[in-house]
């Protein structure tokens, strides 16, 4: 690049501080304890951090950095300056145009504010699988829980679990887990016929309001219960 | 983690400790224990907790250590959405500081108190590895289950009584009806 970049904060996509050029000592621990180092060329979280503050942010959110990056958070963690990269990271994402988010997250959150689920399962699939399962487990041969059942929408439970959607759709068998130990336990729990989604794909997407809408939907489905406690079994 | 942990302290559940006699090892979470720290103030001991309840299901003597920093573990490569990211080998490859830590360890089972990290540890690196595709050789790897996987495993059922019985029955039915549920009979 021959030119100067000028970089004038009420222009920025990324909510950073043009002083974190500063404050950043170049040090190195963020990219070098890093699992993503290297696998995407060109970009390291220190690289990526650096071009950031330089005004060439539009640069890091068309590349694929800020989505092979998991966000674990071990850099900004670990970084002796405190300089916010998890989080810088996620806001790339956020500038990314929606028909540009890589996968299906983004088209799972839009299901999910639809259909209150990122898979778009209808509810009363949903309500028939439990009660059937509910059945197969009381009857179970190896180890039968004889009055087990799904209870759905009760209100005063003392427990509200949400469910992750891959469950019901590819995995139903693995809902038991949690089923059995509240079995054994005698725990008074209930699940929402409604939004019981628990995987909230606009955090991952950087969708904002759709991240704030479903954790409000959670808490909703709490509410009208009058549960008192919500399990996020993720 | 917390109820787990509460249930079995209060001895609400009772775990069989002979049910498994496998080495095992315990997958810290970025969610759980890191950034639970970095965002909500949590505990910085939900590591320690993951620890402790899977010793209350398997032989102490037979865990074997992934990270003595839990907060400072590496991610299993398919956090943040990537399980679901079209960058399949980015993933793989990502987890291949995972695989060296398993392999690491000797441990036989690895512990994973997330829906995402037992997808890839499972289905991602544990899948390389009994492919013997270079790079994930994960040493006396064989199986990867959920932290409460394991508790249900473990757990010894105290009958519930037959008044119990009837009155779960007849909330269910009660249930069914408010929902239109019709199932075959067996």
């Amino acid at each position: 690049m021959d030119q100067a970049v000028e970089v004038k904060r009420k222009d920025r996509k990324i909510p950073v501080g043009p002083e974190m050029a500063d404050r950043c000592y170049t040090c190195g621990t963020c990219g070098g304890g890093c699992p993503a180092t290297g696998l995407v060329p060109g970009w390291d979280a220190r690289k990526a951090i650096r071009a950031i503050v330089f005004g060439m942010e539009q640069e890091v959110i068309d590349s694929k950095w800020p989505w092979v990056c998991t966000l674990c958070g071990r850099c900004q963690y670990q970084c002796p300056m405190g300089i916010q990269l998890m989080k810088t990271f996620r806001a790339c994402r956020t500038a990314r145009d929606r028909d540009k988010v890589p996968g299906p997250i983004h088209k799972g959150t839009m299901m999910n504010l639809e259909r209150g689920n990122n898979l778009g399962i209808p509810r009363d699939d949903f309500l028939f699988l439990l009660a059937d399962l509910g059945v197969e487990m009381e009857n179970d041969e190896e180890q039968p829980c004889p009055g087990f059942y799904v209870p759905v929408d009760k209100e005063g439970a003392n427990i509200i679990t949400t469910i992750n959607s891959k469950e019901p759709f590819g995995e139903p068998d693995d809902m038991k887990f949690w089923w059995r130990i509240f079995y054994a336990a005698k725990e008074d729990f209930t699940v929402s016929s409604t939004n019981w989604e628990g995987v909230n794909w606009g955090l991952f997407s950087g969708d904002d309001p759709a991240w704030k809408e479903q954790v409000g939907r959670v808490i909703e489905n709490a509410r009208r219960l009058k549960c008192k406690t919500i399990l996020y079994p993720e | 983690m917390d109820l787990l942990e509460e249930y079995i302290k209060s001895g609400r559940i009772k775990l069989n400790t002979h049910k498994y006699h496998e080495t095992f090892t315990v997958h810290d979470p970025c969610n759980y224990v890191r950034k639970s720290v970095m965002i909500y103030n949590d505990s910085p001991n939900n590591g320690e907790k993951c620890r402790w309840i899977a010793q209350q299901c398997i032989d102490p003597s037979l865990y074997r250590e992934m990270c003595d920093d839990p907060l400072n573990n590496f991610c299993c490569g398919a956090g943040g959405g990537a399980w679901a990211m079209p960058y399949d080998q980015e993933r793989l490859d990502y987890g291949k500081v995972k695989v060296d830590q398993i392999r690491d360890t000797g441990a036989e089972l690895v512990i994973a108190p997330c829906h995402n990290c037992r997808d890839q540890i499972l289905k991602g690196l544990g899948a390389e590895h009994k492919k013997k595709t270079p790079g994930f050789d994960m040493g006396n790897y064989q199986e990867t289950l959920y932290l409460w996987e394991l508790v249900a495993n473990c757990l010894e059922y105290e009958p519930w009584s037959q008044e119990e019985i009837d009155a779960a029955h007849a909330a269910r039915d009660a249930q069914f009806e408010r929902d239109g549920i019709e199932l075959e009979e067996e």
